[in-house]
């Protein structure tokens, strides 16, 4: 990913202007996707009037530590995160998917097995997407916690794959027997990648959660940056080059939304904060 | 180990070499071929061996790390990207354990799950092949700084390897096959052309111990190669002296009757001497007494008898050598004519002659080659008695054939001698001994089927036991012999 970040710093319009806007991404959605970070980028880049530097990092910790480390100007976050440093972050933009800035998170077993609840993944070998993803691993864990139980408890085994792809591929595989995996991830592999996901079914959706929103630090030196980078973010969908990069998200547009949003994964992160 | 000689000189020279040919073949094959497939399973299972080393050090290198977090995820992730990167090497299944031999990841989680156990190695950097599964099972221990952190076991597709190998088999028998089958073929049509020439000389020599020399004929010669073009014309030349001989040897035959039947007619004229002295004073008798009755009839019986013993003596001597008669069987008339024949010699010699015939009348064997060849024996017999001595002849049957028997009281046979009444071969020393009448009287003898003995007489010479099968009719007299 660090040299899929360093093409697209390459990549930069030559006729930008002003400074470098730096934004941080993470896997949240599909990974290896050059064709959809190059088209981000040329949006940024042409919507921002700035040169565009996209950096990538495999954990959602990294991205985060570099927003509050003022090393990325934004960055493309899970709520979980946010929700955690919400003092030091501030929220840009939520994606809209389906009509509403909202997704789910996913429990999926392999093909046939037939669960229909939590309990009955129960003693398996579990792949999560990271320990700082809402749907990856919280809204799982927190369910847990409703029951005083512990992942490392429940489960036989549990890993981090640190991709919400690699969660469907090690089911899919074999390699674990259920996972926590992000439904608007699982959704678009179920449109791209329908063999890998034929392999998996859907134990059960959670409930709806904020959608992984755009955050911004909150120092005074990001004010600016973050501004434009927030009008960016919302009139993506009114030109084409904000459209393709949309119709790759399969996402409707960004609007603004409060960060209210976000509460009821701030309950979950209490509920596993209470129980540890 | 030679084979018997019965078995080597059975088999023809056009199918023993094809054969020969074949098996050297057949041998030739299986070694070649079984060089060939150890060499190329050598070279196979190097190249297995290099592939599985470059893929299990790649993994090595990028294992060590997740393996020392226990990140199972990185493990698979590793070993599932490296099943693309790797297809060369084709890994079926590669899997990964800790120190304790419990496993990390396999790139097939379902048959090696996280947390079960990976069976032990038998030993490091080894790779077993298993030709029955199709399967190559390598294993590597991941070291970092001397200690064991776990180990990376893979199965390889070995299949496409072995169906090369079958492949090579299948083609180095058919090609061994087809040479084989081109080579026999070829042996057996080269060693047919190069024994023909022997073939048509077999037959000739064949022809010829039946007693039929033909030269070879020119044409036939002129088609062969130089060597044998060579070797048919001696044996032209070989042919034509043999049939010269044969010539040879049947006029100075025809010479021996001539002499022997001058012999006779020397004892015969002898032996008509004196009763035609007899026949002639009767005559004068009848002519100055003739008128006496009693004398007349005594003159006249003593010419009879005369006359009568004359007539016998010639027409032995006609039925021993009278050419073109009929066939017929032997008779007691027969023996009485011989006896006719030689009592002019016996009286000659004064020898004691034993003379016994037991025959039945009219016997189914030659008469005139039995009297012959024993006029032949019982003259030579009475050449070798010395005067005075005894000489013994007797005719009988033996089961179902005719047994004549001539014992004399002479020095014996030479065997050189002996050898020509005995023997398939006649040499010059012998016949140069003993003349041509014994020579003649194995002919004759062989020419009935029969056969002589020669053995030690009781008179203290030779005793020669001519044995001549009896036929079923006599159809044929013996003509070309004296």
């Amino acid at each position: 990913m660090a040299a899929i970040a360093s093409a697209a710093a390459l990549a930069s319009p030559a006729g930008a202007q002003g400074e470098t806007l730096r934004f941080a991404l993470t896997p949240v959605f599909l990974t290896s996707d050059l064709a959809l970070l190059e088209a981000l980028q040329a949006y940024l880049s042409s919507a921002t009037g700035r040169p565009v530097e996209l950096i990538t990092r495999r954990t959602y910790q990294e991205v985060t530590g570099l927003l509050i480390g003022s090393q990325a100007d934004g960055a493309w976050l899970c709520g979980f995160p946010y929700v955690q440093h919400r003092a030091q972050l501030e929220l840009l933009a939520v994606p809209v998917w389906r009509g509403q800035p909202l997704y789910q998170s996913y429990l999926i077993s392999t093909a046939g097995r037939g669960a229909t609840s939590l309990d009955q993944l129960r003693g398996d070998i579990h792949a999560f997407s990271d320990p700082d993803s809402n749907s990856g691993y919280l809204v799982t864990a927190a369910e847990l916690a409703r029951s005083e139980e512990r992942p490392d408890q429940f489960f036989k085994q549990s890993f981090f794959t640190y991709s919400h792809f690699n969660v469907v591929r090690a089911v899919a595989s074999g390699l674990a027997q259920s996972g926590s995996v992000d439904g608007y991830v699982y959704e678009v592999l179920k449109e791209t990648n329908p063999e890998l996901t034929g392999a998996t079914e859907i134990v059960r959706p959670s409930e709806w959660f904020g959608f992984p929103p755009i955050v911004a630090p909150t120092s005074a030196l990001a004010g600016e940056k973050s501004a434009v980078l927030r009008q960016a973010l919302l009139d993506m969908h009114t030109s084409p080059a904000g459209r393709l990069v949309l119709d790759m998200l399969r996402l409707d547009k960004f609007e603004s939304e409060p960060p209210a949003l976000f509460a009821s994964i701030e309950d979950n992160w209490d509920r596993v904060r209470e129980l540890s | 180990m030679k084979p018997p000689l019965s078995l080597r000189s059975g088999i023809p020279l056009t199918v023993r070499v094809p054969l020969v040919v074949v098996l050297l073949m057949v041998v030739i094959s299986i070694g070649v071929s079984q060089l060939v497939l150890w060499r190329l399973v050598e070279t196979q299972e190097r190249q297995l061996g290099d592939l599985a080393n470059a893929y299990l050090d790649g993994l090595e290198s990028s294992l060590v790390d997740p393996v020392l977090r226990r990140d199972s995820w990185e493990v698979f992730d590793i070993l599932d990207r490296a099943r693309a990167v790797y297809a060369a090497v084709r890994p079926i299944e590669t899997t990964v354990a800790d120190a304790n031999g419990l496993v990390l990841a396999s790139s097939e989680p379902r048959s090696a799950p996280i947390g079960s156990t990976l069976p032990p190695s038998t030993a490091s950097r080894t790779m077993i092949v298993s030709e029955r599964d199709g399967v190559a099972i390598a294993d590597r221990s991941l070291m970092v700084e001397g200690r064991q952190i776990g180990r990376i076991n893979t199965r390889i597709d070995i299949s496409p390897m072995l169906a090369e190998r079958a492949e090579v088999t299948w083609y180095l028998v058919i090609s061994n096959a087809v040479l084989t089958i081109a080579l026999t073929a070829l042996g057996w049509f080269t060693v047919r052309r190069m024994v023909a020439p022997m073939n048509v000389l077999l037959r000739h020599v064949s022809a010829a111990a039946d007693g039929s020399v033909e030269p070879i004929p020119e044409t036939q010669i002129r088609s062969q190669s130089p060597e044998w073009s060579r070797l048919f014309q001696r044996y032209n030349r070989m042919a034509n002296a043999l049939s010269e001989r044969e010539l040879l040897l049947g006029r100075v035959a025809e010479e021996e009757r001539l002499a022997g039947l001058g012999k006779l007619a020397s004892s015969v004229a002898h032996e008509i001497n004196n009763p035609l002295g007899g026949i002639l004073n009767a005559v004068d008798t009848i002519r100055v007494h003739g008128d006496n009755p009693k004398v007349r009839a005594g003159a006249v019986e003593l010419v009879d008898r005369g006359l009568r013993g004359m007539r016998d003596i010639v027409r032995s001597i006609l039925n021993s050598y009278k050419e073109d008669r009929p066939a017929r069987g032997l008779t007691h008339a027969d023996f009485d004519d011989l006896l006719t024949l030689i009592t002019p010699e016996v009286r000659r010699k004064q020898i004691a002659l034993e003379w016994t015939i037991d025959i039945p009348e009219g016997m189914t064997v030659s008469a005139l080659g039995i009297r012959q060849a024993a006029l032949n024996l019982l003259l030579n017999a009475c050449k070798a008695t010395p005067r005075g001595s005894k000489l013994g002849f007797s005719a009988g049957i033996v089961g179902r054939a005719l047994e004549l028997e001539i014992s004399d009281a002479g020095p014996g046979l030479a065997t050189d001698v002996a050898e020509i009444l005995t023997g398939d071969e006649v040499s010059a020393q012998g016949v140069a001994t003993s003349g041509l009448g014994l020579w003649v009287t194995r002919r004759i003898v062989k020419d009935l089927g029969g056969s002589v003995v020669v053995g030690k007489s009781k008179h203290g010479g030779a005793k020669l036991r001519v044995i001549v099968p009896l036929v079923e009719s006599v159809s044929r007299e013996v003509a070309d012999v004296a």
